[in-house]
């Protein structure tokens, strides 16, 4: 047969594409990866990894300034920052994990049923998303947990119910441009069923999408979560989280400003590493897969 | 020969990778003299629209071209952005395929045609000036209609704005036009109408052309000398009519050969086995060497010169000489097959199409367009039937309608005894008997494969949702990808490392997992090189040998539909006009527009475009204007 002398040339275009995909990543990006693993080690061991107990309070040496033993100092109750910041880490982590893969998974389910199925669907899900979407999100939080009576798990499943519509939207608008092309009616002519069209072969193609959004929801909601916690509507108080102690320490600021500004700055760092992180993995994995 | 108005010499073309380079185009030497038409021909890969491109400077990001392009004395490859801009436009010109990006948008079409325009001492020209420069434009490219330039390009149809694409490109009275595909995305008759226009202003201005086609019927009809590209490189240069009368390099030959004749059909079509290479897959050899059926050792020993094989003609292979007789013969042998004479035999009804209309939009106080009106067809069972017309005559609508793709408005579709109008309303087993019965190939192969999923997952799908308790899946798919020319190692492939003609062959795969027994094949080699356009029409005939599978094979094109079905419908706003048996039809064609569709179909001697030079009557552009204007804005605009 004719065709068999077709097989060269995919070759060469295998070779060029894993030589593209072994590419390095540009050196911010891999600093970031740095960052965001050591967040996600110092999650996992917790405090296995700190120098001292997080929570021991030592009130003979409180308020010291950075020294050999206290690389950041202690705090008021004389508790070792570093130790603190490491163990936050996990507090930092998981909130926004859940979020964020509770979010995707409601924003995923409704945003293909929206865009896919089209008519009295869309129109309910979208209407009731853009509603939610128009509420002041932080505040609409503030609210909702000042009458329930705050604490970190309630705070979570409010910013998850909250984030969801951007997912939503997002799949949705996608998922519309996905209903459109050959492929979707090709896996209709084949009589294939409604739900796994929608979940077996547009949703791989939107995973990129929906992955790097997950990561800027994460920065979104890692921010949003450490404001509820300053506000005292989140962790309880005297638990090791960042944004706990930015508001616990910000009145040791001129004693050891690094109590407070380390917080800070762990949550500055965290979150735009995620945001950088999560452009980046979009382009990449966008690339995945594409025709030419 | 006085100096050529534009010389290429060592053009070498290459895009950078991380890693090295990747060639594009090496060793391109090319002269054009004032008021000749050259036409560079090859298929895609061949690097024949990036050499127009580096001429006029637009070489896309990264990258780059070396070696010398003069024009006017200069060497354009060493201009200035600034210096190269005063030649783009007001010197050379260029014609791009795509009509529809081709023109601003946002910008009236007198604007673009009118906004470089300078009189005499260099200042811009009056309001009233420039309207009677852009209406004479207008005229000069056939359109009378004074509206159109006050119109936005969306308001207007394809070839309409192809026209006034061509229009703004020669505003400036450039001494060198290159036209890229610049018939491709149009219909044959409108093809046919612009080719004409591009060819006589060519000629009563004494413009230098380029023309950069696929298509080997197109050059023929429109250009003095013949430049053949294949993977990056030169395979033979020569005046049209000796290309035509007797080629010279093997690949042109297989070129000539493999287009399906417009008049007659052949049992099986000539093809050229496998598929374009990479330039740098085939570097220090003779580019052409893996699919030539001369091929020689010495063939590969190292990269063939560009020899003068004749008065003005080049060829890029050793053995020309050689085999000179051996290629005249097949071309001889070639002419010499006969027409297959078509049995006319009584066949079962499998599908009944009885009055179907199709309407789109008319919500929301919109307008309603009527894609399909009161069409009937009939197909038999193992009977192949062809449904042809220019875009938005409905073809595709009505594909759409058996598959239960699109719903009628009103009318009956009986599929294999089950009424199959709307697939929604039917019972589920009736409905998966349906899908089972009526599978379908679609157009852009690029697209009809999931690109996240590996062929073999693709096509074992097909295969479950059918007999969800199939066994041995994986030797299935094996048998699938043999029978359509496939390895079965190809299982484990993603479509992005497949070639255009092998995910054609993998969606005819997909297709014949249901065993089904008939298949919409909607454009279904339209997309595809030449080459491989013959070996996927190959692949369909001997299909329907083995199967008994009936086709409703969709297209534009007439050649092509000869060579695969019994009876052919032409459809035309939605309407049949004419139907028959395919020599009947294609032959002696009754109905006027089936024959100015069989009279547009490119031919090689060039008398077809004879008959396109006079002016369109005014009534007619106006009537395809407004006509775009009412169905541009629905669904119907989105079907090609």
């Amino acid at each position: 047969m004719t065709a068999l002398s077709e097989q060269q040339p995919p070759r060469a275009i295998g070779a060029f594409r894993r030589r593209r995909r072994r590419r390095r990543p540009p050196l911010l990006i891999l600093i970031c990866i740095a960052i965001v693993g050591l967040v996600v080690i110092c999650a996992v061991t917790g405090t296995l990894l700190a120098p001292h107990d997080p929570d021991l309070q030592d009130l003979g040496s409180s308020l010291q300034g950075p020294s050999a033993s206290h690389l950041l100092g202690t705090d008021d109750s004389g508790r070792d920052i570093l130790s603190r910041i490491v163990a936050g880490a996990r507090s930092g982590f998981v909130g926004p994990l859940v979020v964020v893969i509770g979010a995707a998974t409601i924003g995923t389910t409704l945003g293909l049923i929206a865009g896919y199925r089209g008519g009295w669907r869309d129109t309910l899900i979208m209407r009731t998303a853009d509603l939610v979407f128009a509420l002041p999100g932080l505040l609409v939080a503030i609210v909702v947990l000042g009458v329930l009576g705050g604490g970190y798990w309630t705070a979570v499943a409010v910013l998850t119910v909250l984030i969801a519509p951007s997912d939503t939207r997002i799949v949705r608008g996608a998922a519309l441009a996905q209903r459109e092309l050959p492929y979707v009616d090709a896996a209709r002519t084949l009589g294939l069923s409604r739900r796994r069209i929608m979940f077996r072969h547009i949703f791989p193609n939107l995973l990129p999408l929906i992955v790097a959004n997950a990561f800027l929801n994460f920065a979104q909601s890692l921010v949003a979560l450490s404001a509820l916690s300053f506000l005292g509507l989140g962790v309880s108080p005297g638990e090791a989280d960042w944004g706990r102690m930015l508001s616990d320490n910000l009145q040791l600021i001129e004693d050891n400003p690094l109590a407070a500004l380390a917080a800070g700055a762990a949550l500055v760092v965290t979150a735009t590493s995620m945001n950088l992180l999560g452009d980046w993995m979009y382009e990449r994995l966008s690339d995945r897969g594409r025709a030419r | 020969m006085s100096d050529p108005l534009l010389s290429i010499r060592g053009l070498r073309i290459a895009s950078r990778l991380d890693s090295g380079e990747n060639t594009i185009l090496s060793g391109l030497d090319l002269d054009l003299a004032a008021g000749e038409t050259l036409g560079i021909v090859g298929e895609s890969g061949s690097g024949k629209s990036i050499s127009a491109r580096a001429v006029v400077g637009l070489l896309p990001e990264g990258v780059h071209a070396t070696g010398e392009i003069r024009y006017g004395g200069r060497d354009l490859l060493s201009l200035d952005r600034r210096a190269l801009q005063r030649v783009r436009g007001s010197e050379i010109a260029m014609i791009f395929q795509d009509p529809f990006t081709m023109l601003n948008p946002l910008m009236r079409c007198g604007q673009q045609i009118t906004g470089l325009l300078r009189d005499d001492r260099g200042k811009r020209l009056g309001r009233d000036a420039r309207r009677a420069a852009a209406e004479q434009r207008l005229a000069e490219v056939g359109i009378s209609d004074p509206g159109v330039v006050d119109a936005y390009p969306f308001e207007l149809s394809g070839g309409m704005r192809q026209r006034v694409g061509i229009a703004a490109a020669l505003a400036l009275d450039p001494k060198l036009v290159i036209a890229d595909e610049p018939s491709t995305a149009l219909d044959v008759t409108t093809q046919k109408e612009i080719l004409g226009r591009l060819k006589e202003l060519q000629q009563s201005r004494g413009m230098g052309l380029i023309l950069i086609t696929h298509d080997l019927r197109v050059a023929f009809g429109m250009c003095d000398r013949i430049a053949v590209l294949y993977a990056g490189g030169l395979l033979e240069q020569a005046p049209a009519e000796a290309v035509e009368e007797a080629p010279r390099h093997p690949y042109t030959l297989g070129l000539l050969l493999c287009e399906p004749p417009g008049d007659r059909r052949l049992a099986e079509l000539s093809v050229i086995p496998g598929s374009v290479p990479q330039p740098d897959e085939v570097a220090g050899a003779c580019r052409f060497a893996a699919r030539c059926e001369w091929c020689r050792p010495e063939c590969t020993a190292g990269e063939p010169p560009l020899l003068e094989v004749g008065p003005g003609r080049l060829s890029a292979c050793i053995r020309e000489a050689e085999i000179a007789d051996e290629m005249a013969a097949a071309r001889a042998a070639a002419s010499q097959r006969g027409h297959l004479e078509l049995a006319a035999r009584e066949r079962a009804p499998l599908v009944e199409v009885r009055e179907v209309s199709k309407l789109f939009g008319g919500r929301h106080g919109g307008r309603e367009v009527a894609a399909l009106q009161r069409v009937s067809i009939e197909l038999g069972a193992g009977e192949s039937v062809g449904l042809v017309g220019e875009s938005g005559s409905g073809k595709t609508t009505l594909g759409r309608c058996l598959l239960g793709l699109e719903t009628p408005t009103s009318g009956s579709i009986v599929v294999d005894g089950i009424e199959a109008s709307d697939y929604q309303a039917l019972p589920a087993a009736q409905r998966r008997e349906l899908r089972r019965t009526v599978q379908m190939v679609f157009q852009d192969p690029y697209s009809t494969l999931n690109p996240v999923r590996t062929i073999g997952t693709t096509l074992a799908e097909a295969l479950t949702v059918h007999e969800p308790r199939l066994r041995n899946v994986r030797d299935r798919v094996g048998e699938l990808l043999e029978r359509v020319g496939l390895p079965a190692a190809y299982a484990a492939r993603k479509p992005s490392a497949l070639s255009g003609g092998q995910r054609q062959r993998v969606a005819v795969a997909r297709a014949l997992a249901a065993n089904p027994r008939l298949i919409v094949c909607d454009e279904a080699v339209s997309a595809l090189d030449v080459s491989v356009q013959a070996q996927i029409l190959n692949l369909l005939v001997s299909v329907r040998e083995q199967t008994g599978v009936s086709y409703l094979f969709i297209t534009h094109d007439l050649a092509v539909v000869r060579q695969i079905v019994d009876r052919i419908y032409v459809l035309r706003h939605g309407e049949i006009v004419e139907a028959g048996p395919a020599d009947a039809v294609l032959d002696r064609p009754q109905h006027p527009y089936t024959r100015s569709l069989v009279a547009s179909v490119p031919r090689a001697d060039g008398s077809w475009l004879a008959a396109g030079a006079d002016p369109a009557p005014a009534a007619e552009v106006l009537t395809e204007r407004l006509g775009t204007v009412s169905t541009g804005t629905g669904p119907v605009a989105e079907e090609e």
